[in-house]
């Protein structure tokens, strides 16, 4: 077998595997009763918060971060956040919409420090497979379009979020998440029409 | 309307020009090209989606949570001392029957027992209610004081659910009634004191 095609196939057992515990996940069937539990420490609640939102987590951070283990540190960290600050969650917004907002904060936080660290990219490339040549070039133009449209981009068209969800996560009206996401697929137009031959 | 190439960035914002937009791209090239890589783009997004196996990142946040979790409190004594006092009661009252002289013992009067019956009964439905406002409360502000009152209630109401059913074998037994007024009134004042001290905060 191939490596993109065990890769893949990889990637669709994991995905089935985060479905089936996300359906069998019923510890805690409402999220009133998962914010108590949170509220409780039970860190039960924790961990069914880590399966039916990590995988999400993960794509995100690793699309702001390029490579997989600072991905993880991030999402670790974005717990850490959410273990603390439980207490004080008023409970406006979901509780995923909440963590993809600590996560996006954490993972700006880190590309920072870095930065800092050092001058040198640390994007990482997912290695030989079988992408198609667009898939490749819509995946470099992304890393170079406006930071705010991208990650309008990434929220509705790569991890399926709505506009009410992405407008409460960036706190920006849902009309401006409606715009910077025809601005961003503007944008990946021009620079995939560049690449083209 | 007749669509010319410049027109194809307002139809990609109203989906209405779009049957427009793609009958003039079957005979333009340039702006077939650009719907093709609009339409690719949304169709190709998805695939962006990232997802690998981390088998160790559950454990790490796991240990990440226990090192953020505040030390165990230790249990206030006033809890040791009521559950204490509580236990010593109820083997006294336990014991009590069996102790004394028939002639010692304290009996009600059929009478007098139905006028304790009637001022518990009264008495039990007065502090539910209170009992109702207050666990409301705890509900709405949870916290480790919500919890150690919460604790104390529940230990209380057990008392009370045990002596009771002793009353049951002793109906007529003063001391037992005496032990029943006693913890009432200790929930009375325990569910007091967590108002009082929620209208304080």
């Amino acid at each position: 077998m191939p490596y993109g095609r065990e890769r893949m196939v990889g990637a669709e057992s994991i995905g089935r595997l985060t479905l089936i515990n996300r359906m069998y996940s019923t510890d805690y069937a409402t999220e009133a009763d998962l914010l108590a539990a949170c509220r409780r420490q039970d860190v039960r609640a924790f961990e069914q918060l880590y399966e039916i939102h990590g995988p999400r987590l993960k794509s995100i951070a690793y699309h702001i971060l390029g490579n997989r283990q600072d991905a993880e540190d991030a999402v670790q960290e974005t717990f850490l956040k959410l273990y603390r600050a439980i207490q004080g969650f008023q409970g406006q917004s979901s509780i995923g919409t909440w963590l993809c907002r600590i996560a996006i904060n954490v993972c700006y936080d880190l590309a920072r420090k870095r930065q800092r660290e050092t001058e040198v990219p640390t994007r990482e490339h997912a290695g030989p497979t079988s992408q198609a040549p667009l898939r490749v070039a819509l995946q470099d133009a992304l890393g170079r379009i406006n930071p705010r449209h991208r990650m309008v981009f990434l929220l509705f068209e790569v991890e399926g979020l709505r506009h009410a969800e992405i407008a409460s996560i960036l706190e920006v009206p849902e009309g401006t998440s409606k715009a910077w996401l025809f601005e961003a697929k503007k944008e990946l137009k021009r620079l995939l029409t560049e690449t083209r031959p | 309307m007749i669509f010319q190439c410049d027109d194809l960035e307002r139809a990609l914002r109203s989906p209405e020009l779009m049957p427009d937009a793609r009958a003039h791209a079957e005979r333009c090239e340039q702006c077939r090209e650009q719907l093709y890589l609009w339409s690719e783009i949304s169709r190709l997004a998805p695939s962006l989606h990232e997802e690998w196996e981390s088998p160790a990142l559950w454990p790490a946040i796991r240990a990440g949570l226990a090192a953020a979790a505040p030390p165990p409190r230790r249990l206030p004594v006033w809890r040791w001392s009521l559950a204490a006092a509580v236990l010593v009661a109820m083997a006294i009252a336990l014991s009590l029957p069996w102790r004394v002289k028939p002639q010692d013992r304290e009996f009600l009067t059929e009478g007098a027992l139905e006028e304790v019956q009637q001022a518990e009964s009264v008495y039990a439905r007065s502090i539910e209610k209170l009992s109702k406002v207050a666990a409301t409360s705890m509900e709405r502000t949870p916290s480790p004081l919500a919890d150690a009152y919460r604790e104390k209630l529940a230990l209380l109401d057990s008392a009370i659910a045990d002596l009771k059913a002793n009353i049951e074998n002793n109906r007529y037994n003063v001391y037992l009634q005496n032990q029943l007024a006693a913890l009432y009134r200790e929930k009375q004042k325990t569910l007091q004191e967590w108002l009082e001290n929620g209208k304080r905060n």
